[in-house]
């Protein structure tokens, strides 16, 4: 059985100022549980209100299109698990990673969406927001409005970072990056 | 439906308050369910039958804190039905509500009124 060195983790956790890390299957009573969990770090953090409400953003967004992604492919177990860091430097900036699995073919769209994002400047985020916000939603859809990654990408105080891994049996890990 | 109705709140959805009687329609709280859609069906639905059967005047009055995209799309979705009913002459009006420490709101509330040009009034409430 694993005899890990303990204090070597947490001394890990610590040096980064991880506030949170959670790795493993994510249902919707799990991502209400650890955002209350985040928000109250947050605030005991002293973060700014409007700091708090940018990283708890993120992070709602971002577990949710995990689990709507999941769900849309009929993903089970690992392959619907999500992973989740969250950690803050000493300027007050706060670093949001998460990731998960997502079939090959979806990959490269992904990482070509988010490097478009990561070009714009805070006036084209904005036209990009307003022009998805206006965009119709096929009836019955039961995934977002296609807004959440606009929505962090306005907020992150750099452009957004996403990186792919390829996996054994042909799917890829997805990782995003982003900076509030 | 001209009736009204209350959605107590929960930790992911805001209490809505909806009096037919009164022409009032009231939101609070923090605002992200997993799915935004069905979530606000009821509350879509009340404000498009009350548009439709009354030439009374409604308001919405809201507190609104966080609320995730999709949430955030059909609030559009409700104040493009309150434009069009402006544009055929019948009174309409939105007050929002925020707490001044939390400028995200006020940000919030802002882009929503930028699409709007019925009377929208957006408060800092101390």
């Amino acid at each position: 059985m694993l005899d890990m060195d303990f204090l070597c983790l947490r001394e890990l956790l610590q040096n980064h100022r991880i506030l949170l890390c959670f790795n493993g299957p994510i249902s919707r009573s799990l991502i209400e549980e650890i955002g209350f969990a985040l928000k109250n770090y947050l605030e005991a953090d002293h973060a700014r209100p409007s700091a708090t409400m940018d990283v708890f953003g993120a992070y709602v967004e971002l577990t949710q299109n995990i689990r709507h992604y999941a769900a849309s492919k009929g993903y089970r177990d690992t392959d619907s698990a999500a992973t989740i860091l969250v950690a803050c430097d000493e300027d007050g900036a706060y670093l949001i990673q998460t990731g998960n699995v997502v079939d090959a073919a979806d990959a490269s769209p992904l990482l070509e969406r988010i490097a478009q994002l990561a070009a714009m400047d805070p006036i084209e985020l904005k036209h990009a927001y307003k022009t998805q916000l206006r965009r119709p939603i096929a009836h019955g859809a039961s995934s977002g409005a296609g807004l959440g990654l606009i929505d962090i990408a306005r907020k992150a105080r750099r452009p957004l970072i996403a990186t792919q891994r390829p996996l054994d049996d042909g799917k890829i890990f997805f990782s995003l990056r982003a900076i509030l | 439906m001209s009736t009204s109705f209350t959605l107590p709140g929960t930790q992911t959805t805001p209490t809505i308050v909806a009096d037919w009687n009164e022409g009032l329609l009231q939101m609070s709280g923090d605002s992200y369910p997993e799915n935004s859609f069905d979530f606000f069906t009821g509350t879509l639905d009340w404000v498009e039958s009350f548009l439709k059967r009354e030439r009374r005047p409604l308001r919405l009055e809201l507190r609104l804190l966080y609320m995730n995209t999709s949430s955030v799309k059909v609030m559009m979705d409700i104040f493009d039905l309150l434009e069009d009913a402006h544009k055929l002459g019948q009174e309409v009006s939105v007050v929002w509500r925020f707490d001044p420490r939390n400028e995200r709101v006020e940000l919030l509330a802002e882009e929503f009124r930028e699409d709007c040009t019925f009377p929208f009034h957006i408060c800092a409430e101390v």
